[in-house]
């Protein structure tokens, strides 16, 4: 083979780049679009100013890395709600089981990625900051 | 036995068997769910249909059809199949579909199989029910929207609680469960209806939303309140016992329990619980460490024969003979006892002059075995309810006859065609005496009584108990005890059961002989349905008794010991779990000796009233939290494990022991399994047991019997006086001890101490239910609230001991009957 034709095969793919959209984002001033089916931080559902869940104990019985807690108590309308919601995001792996798992579509998986913090204790997700806003 | 034919597998099955039965024994699983294997089939749900040949293939249902010989049945063809997919399509059409609410999710008989059946369709369309849900009730939440209609609480209720307290309603479609009007329930609250209901319609409140039934684990046990020894499972989830679980293959009772059992059990993690040892320091408890803890009372328990000691009978077989080791050979003393010397004097006086042996003649599986039952008082029904639910069975099922010598009614009168003597309170033994004289002079007796040793002085003794004079003396009618007596000989078999315990002081080793000299005389005892059961009253009662933890040899008996300790030869106390203060006759010499001793020490769950004043206070462990095993009042002996891990901070009664005849210099104790070992060697009837025999069934210790008769005293009872009413105290059905006080269900049912008079002393001193009245004997007086019941006979009042906050042993002095006056 010549040996100048790979030069010149590189070199097209660089010029052409020259005339593409740039891949690199310039995050954090450019943020990127994640997809719908993105599964970031969890959110909980809310419909007439509370929150879905009904305290069912499915997503802590579905979850292979045993990072949600709930528990259940009773309001003044004898209805069954969580008075105790919580995610442990260092144990969190982002499968969705919770969501699938979910028999009252109470919970959800935002488009929310940036989850670093300073303190472990930071991690731990209560009930409300996962309602959703 | 008959041959069939189930699935093209040949079986055989007993000619008695319902096809269910047959494929159930036969390992072929059914769909059902109104049926319990307790209870009468019924034939509510038609999941069990069944294809028989014979029957030209017609679907018949499989609970109620007894198997014939050769029959061919087909449990699962493509047409059962459908019919069985209609039958839930039926159900769910109005059986509300929330699941993810419900606490049966999981445990839920319809769930399971709607899931197995795929019927996730539905070809109907209908409303669902709104019947309004019964949130009020403590205990039992009632959702009739949920039932569906299998009947087999209200069964449950009627067969073997024999209550009645629910029932069909209304007609068609509102068909629904209920109480009498439609009106709350108020019943005995033994949750036998939650136990049995294939769906979410009843539930157990104090464990509502608690937890998911999957998240449970299940911890067999046994249960720690009263003598009967029911097993148990406990629903364990992150270290805490949430709830009981119903297993109807469990123990002989089969998953049947009372309302402590089932609903008393939050004292194991109760948040009152004692976590630290307590010491008192410039007369104040304070916390300490368990070294300096322990080193303090081993330093007071050096001095030998002024030492006491009270342990529970709720502590283990090992616990027991492992205190009594500590006392007798490394403190040197025998000064102890349990159940305030007298509770089981019946067991350990009372039987071992009678028959030879400090256990009861009959156990409870001859109840139903028997042809007469002859019960001494009522309250056997409240202090050990599941003996109750044998008794209710033997009678309404079997056809038992039922005779109760008794100073009020109760439940068991109720029974069919149950004979109830009322009597003055205070003569059982002197009625006894008469039924024993009647046999013998009426010539009802067998021929082998006569040479028993005893026979010419008991002839001789009783020469002075003619019917007629006893039934002057106790209010009855000759003839009634005539009968009565005629009824007992001539029964093929009878069984005599009475309660004893601290509630009982008239229950005592007189009462058992009594008893035991009926037996003897007629011959009904050492066979099937024959003897006298004593129902000792706590979950190691009968076990306290064969360690042989009582005042034997000179030893001080627990009365006395208190005495002691106010004359100051007793210097050190030391009390495992029992609360005198609360729960031994004459709280005011109880306090005066607690306050005289020196060094008192208390191994205790709870702070208890007697805790308080203690100078060490011992946090010890409940049941579930260790190893070891309970004898029960027929001498079954039963192993239990821990459930749960008990808290850092405490120890076991057992550890405890342990350590402290390690701190007198002596040898560590071995294992629970080993002492266990040793125990087997040396108590009567144990031999050949061991833990690992013990882990499933539990066995019974032989008990021999060598009989005699014995004259029994019948101390006469107290003469009426105007004015005065005949004071009786006792156990109240909710309650057992002093422990179920911190048990949520029991207090939720029965909170607090009272007074039951009758209905015409009520309305003759113008009181009310619920008034506070005034209660006063020669030894006090105290306020308690009243109480009306048609039960009562007029000028008897009735009264529990269980209660810190009413303590009746402000007027009760330890007698029988106490005369005490009653004004608004």
């Amino acid at each position: 083979m010549n040996p100048i034709t790979p030069i010149i095969n590189g070199m097209k793919i660089t010029f052409k780049h020259m005339f593409l959209k740039p891949v690199t984002l310039q995050y954090p001033t450019e943020r990127p679009k994640v997809s719908q089916r993105f599964r970031g931080l969890h959110g909980l559902k809310v419909s007439h100013s509370k929150a879905k869940c009904v305290a069912c104990y499915l997503c802590p019985t579905v979850c292979p890395a045993k990072c949600i807690t709930v528990e259940a108590a009773e309001d003044a309308n004898h209805d069954k709600y969580a008075s105790v919601y919580e995610i442990d995001m260092l144990r969190c792996i982002f499968c969705g089981y919770c969501v699938e798992a979910c028999p009252v579509d109470a919970l959800k998986m935002t488009g929310e990625f940036e989850l670093a913090n300073y303190h472990r204790q930071d991690f731990i997700y209560s009930k409300e900051r996962l309602l959703e806003k | 036995m008959v041959n069939v034919t189930i699935d093209d597998k040949q079986v055989t099955a007993p000619k008695t068997a319902t096809i269910y039965e047959a494929a159930k024994l036969n390992g072929i699983k059914i769909p059902i769910l109104c049926h319990d294997k307790k209870l009468k089939p019924f034939g509510a749900c038609r999941m069990c249909l069944v294809e028989v040949e014979q029957m030209k293939g017609r679907q018949i249902p499989a609970c109620t059809t007894p198997v014939t010989e050769g029959m061919i049945i087909r449990t699962s063809t493509p047409d059962i199949i459908k019919a069985r997919k209609m039958v839930l399509e039926l159900l769910l059409l109005n059986h509300p579909l929330d699941c993810p609410v419900c606490d049966k999710s999981g445990d839920c008989d319809l769930q399971n199989l709607t899931y197995e059946y795929k019927v996730n369709t539905n070809r109907f369309k209908d409303e669902k029910f709104h019947h309004s849900i019964d949130y009020n009730n403590p205990l039992i939440e009632r959702d009739m929207n949920r039932c569906v209609l299998c009947g087999k609480c209200a069964r449950i209720c009627d067969e073997i609680v024999s209550f009645g307290a629910l029932t069909f309603i209304d007609r068609g479609i509102e068909t629904k469960i209920g109480c009498e009007f439609d009106d709350a329930l108020n019943c005995e609250f033994c949750g036998s209806c939650i136990s049995v209901c294939p769906v979410g319609s009843l539930l157990a409140r104090p464990f509502k939303h608690k937890a998911r039934f999957w998240a449970l684990t299940k911890h067999t046990s046994v249960c720690g309140y009263c003598g009967t020894g029911c097993n148990l499972t406990l629903g364990v989830k992150d270290n805490k016992v949430l709830t009981t679980i119903y297993d109807e293959n469990q123990g002989f009772h089969k998953g049947q329990l009372c309302v402590r059992g089932r609903f008393g059990y939050q004292f194991i993690n109760s948040s009152q619980r004692l976590t630290s040892p307590l010491v008192r320091k410039n007369g104040k408890l304070m916390e300490t460490s368990w070294d300096e803890a322990l080193e303090l009372v081993a330093g007071r328990l050096k001095n030998g024969t002024s030492v006491a000691a009270l342990a529970t009978p709720r502590l283990t077989n090992e616990e027991l003979a492992l205190f009594k080791t500590l006392l007798l050979e490394n403190v040197g003393t025998k000064n102890f006892d349990h159940s305030a010397g007298f509770a089981h004097s019946a067991l350990t006086e009372g039987f071992v002059r009678s028959f030879g042996e400090s256990a009861s003649s009959a156990s409870i599986l001859d109840i139903q075995k028997s042809d007469m039952l002859l019960v001494i008082k009522t309250d056997s029904y409240e202090t050990h309810p599941v003996v109750g639910f044998e008794v209710n069975m033997a009678v309404k099922n079997k056809g038992v006859k039922l005779a109760i010598i008794s100073d009020k009614r109760g439940k068991l009168s109720k029974l069919p065609d149950a004979t109830t003597l009322v009597h003055r309170p205070g003569c059982e033994v002197a009625i006894l005496n008469a039924i024993a004289k009647t046999i013998i002079d009426e010539k009802l007796f067998v021929d082998t009584a006569s040479t028993v040793p005893g026979y010419a002085e008991i002839v001789k003794a009783l020469s002075e108990f003619s019917a007629e004079s006893v039934a002057a003396q106790s209010g009855l009618a000759a003839a009634d005890i005539k009968k009565l007596a005629s009824e007992y000989a001539t029964a093929e078999k009878a069984l005599i059961v009475f309660p004893v315990g601290q509630g009982y002081a008239g229950h005592n080793a007189d009462l058992a002989s009594a008893t035991a000299n009926l037996a003897i005389l007629t011959g009904k005892y050492g066979k099937e349905g024959c003897g006298v059961l004593c129902l000792s009253e706590k979950s190691n009662s009968q076990g306290a008794v064969d360690m042989g933890f009582y005042a034997q040899d000179g030893g001080l008996n627990g009365l006395q010991i208190l005495d002691a300790c106010v004359s100051g030869t007793v210097k050190t106390l030391f009390i495992a779990g029992e609360d005198p203060l609360t729960s031994y006759p004459d709280r005011t010499k109880v306090k005066a000796a607690l306050d005289a001793v020196e060094f008192l020490v208390v191994s205790e769950l709870f702070l208890t009233e007697t805790a308080a004043m203690a100078d060490v206070v011992l946090p010890a462990c409940s049941f579930a939290e260790k190893e070891g095993t309970f004898t029960s009042t027929d001498r079954r002996v039963q192993y239990i494990k821990p459930a749960i891990r008990k808290n850092a901070q405490t120890k076991t009664d057992y550890e405890i022991f342990s350590d402290l005849i390690t701190c007198l210099g002596g040898q560590a104790a071995v294992t629970p399994a080993e002492k266990f070992s040793e125990i087997a060697e040396h108590a009567p009837g144990y031999t050949g047991l061991s833990h690992i025999i013990l882990r499933k069934d539990g066995a019974f210790a032989t008990a021999a019997t060598k009989p005699a008769f014995v004259v029994p005293k019948a101390t006469p009872s107290p003469a009426t006086e105007n004015g005065k009413f005949a004071l009786v105290t006792g156990s109240v059905l909710y309650h057992n001890g002093t422990l179920s006080q911190y048990g949520e269900g029991p207090m939720h049912v029965c909170p607090e101490g009272y007074l039951e008079l009758s209905r015409t002393d009520a309305s003759a001193y113008k009181i009310a239910d619920n008034d506070l009245i005034t209660v006063a004997s020669a030894a006090g007086s105290m306020q308690l609230k009243a109480k009306v019941s048609s039960r009562m006979p007029a000028g008897v009042v009735f009264a529990p001991y269980h209660f810190s906050s009413a303590p009746i042993n402000t007027i009760w002095t330890g007698s029988p009957v106490t005369m005490v006056t009653v004004a608004k």
